[in-house]
């Protein structure tokens, strides 16, 4: 009986290979032949029966084993799931010591920019769209909407023509990282937040200008920031310290929180894939018949995940709405 | 010995999980709360709780991350 399913399993384990062998893209595996691969996959069957008699060693048995690899081979899985963000320069450019390659960043990043801007242009061409909108100009509306509704609930005390100059930089941010975030979340596509030095970037430079706003708008009183009124005078020295760091941090959390939410998001997305992917060329069908949890696990992440792509851009706006108030306002 | 001592490492920077565990269990505890104490304020509670949760989760991430680094890059 058992035999029976090790014979069906083989079977749809082979079948699986074949397809694998069809889109996979090297010359030497296509001609190789099936049986080939069916000698590797018995050879990987007796290495796990071998190496089960003898658990003692680590490097036999564990992640450095020769089982674990042949099955990582046959799965084609590369080992490190950060493997996804690596930085290609595909245009290479140098000059001097300097490294100005167009890089796939840099590409995705021009491809979602003219997405936006062939978004709204569609939709706001000929003057203004229509007055009933149809469903791309109500999601341009929707978008468009939200951060004007942002700044004027978290920045308050100032007239609006003031906070209308706050709204392009404040909504650039917020579109920026919407997509970017958004279109990690295509296949195989770069998501261009999940690198601290982009997101790092961005919230250091909004901190410079958040920093600057202060100073025109108070002047030298901003510096009374780091000490909040009535306070005795032999406390101030500590305070002032306690205030100021946690201030200069803003600028740091606000760059890490993005970066971070979108690595462990995309190396968890990766983790629990390929393991699925792992399952399904173990050629036994008890594996592949188990597969569809680790599916479903992955299914349910990627829906997590657009929804922090999401909340992250909101956050992140949100955030810089606070700072910006409280630069402005002072406490 | 190194290889087990990263994953040992990675295991007990996940044990920072137990307090976003908690964080989270706390925003949404109170937004139950508060929504069983005034119902017609729950669209905007829940706005505020997704807020306070991305938070959370942000910080929850960073252990993760600390677990990412340690078990991948050295």
């Amino acid at each position: 009986m058992f035999n029976v399913f090790k014979t069906i399993g083989n079977w749809i384990g082979s079948v699986f290979n074949n397809f694998r062998r069809i889109f996979r893209k090297d010359e030497n595996s296509l001609h190789s032949s099936s049986s080939d691969t069916t000698s590797t996959l018995s050879n990987t069957n007796a290495t796990v029966n071998e190496s089960l008699k003898d658990l003692s060693n680590l490097q036999e048995n564990g992640i450095g084993g020769e089982a674990y690899k042949d099955v990582l081979d046959i799965a084609e899985i590369v080992p490190s799931p950060l493997e996804q963000f690596s930085i290609l320069p595909l245009i290479p450019m140098k000059i001097g010591n300097l490294y100005f390659s167009f890089t796939n960043p840099s590409l995705f990043m021009l491809l979602t920019l003219s997405l936006v801007l062939l978004f709204v242009h569609f939709v706001t061409k000929k003057g203004g769209g229509n007055s009933v909108p149809n469903a791309w100009q109500s999601l341009v509306e929707l978008i468009y909407d939200f951060v004007p509704n942002l700044v004027n609930e978290q920045i308050g005390g100032l007239s609006g023509n003031v906070k209308q100059k706050f709204f392009p930089c404040i909504s650039v941010t917020f579109t920026f990282s919407l997509f970017r975030n958004l279109q990690g979340m295509i296949p195989y596509s770069f998501t261009v937040t999940s690198h601290f030095l982009i997101t790092l970037g961005l919230s250091f430079s909004l901190f410079i200008g958040i920093t600057i706003v202060g100073f025109q708008k108070n002047g030298l009183h901003f510096l009374s920031f780091s000490l909040p009124a009535g306070v005795p005078l032999p406390l101030a020295p500590f305070l002032v310290l306690l205030e100021l760091i946690p201030h200069c941090f803003r600028a740091l959390s606000l760059g890490i929180r993005l970066f971070a939410n979108m690595m462990a998001g995309h190396s968890s997305v990766k983790i629990l894939s390929g393991s699925a992917w792992t399952m399904l060329c173990m050629n036994d069908l008890f594996y592949f018949i188990g597969d569809p949890g680790p599916l479903f696990i992955v299914l349910a992440l990627t829906g997590l995940e657009l929804g922090v792509a999401i909340s992250q851009a909101h956050v992140s706006t949100i955030s810089i709405c606070i700072y910006l108030n409280d630069a402005t306002n002072l406490h | 010995m190194l290889e087990g001592a990263k994953l040992i490492g990675a295991g007990a920077a996940t044990i920072a999980l137990a307090g976003a565990a908690v964080g989270i269990g706390n925003v949404f505890s109170s937004l139950i709360h508060s929504v069983a104490r005034n119902p017609s304020l729950a669209k905007q509670l829940f706005g505020y709780a997704i807020l306070g949760f991305a938070l959370t989760e942000a910080i929850a991430l960073f252990a993760l991350m600390m677990a990412f680094l340690i078990s991948f890059v050295f």
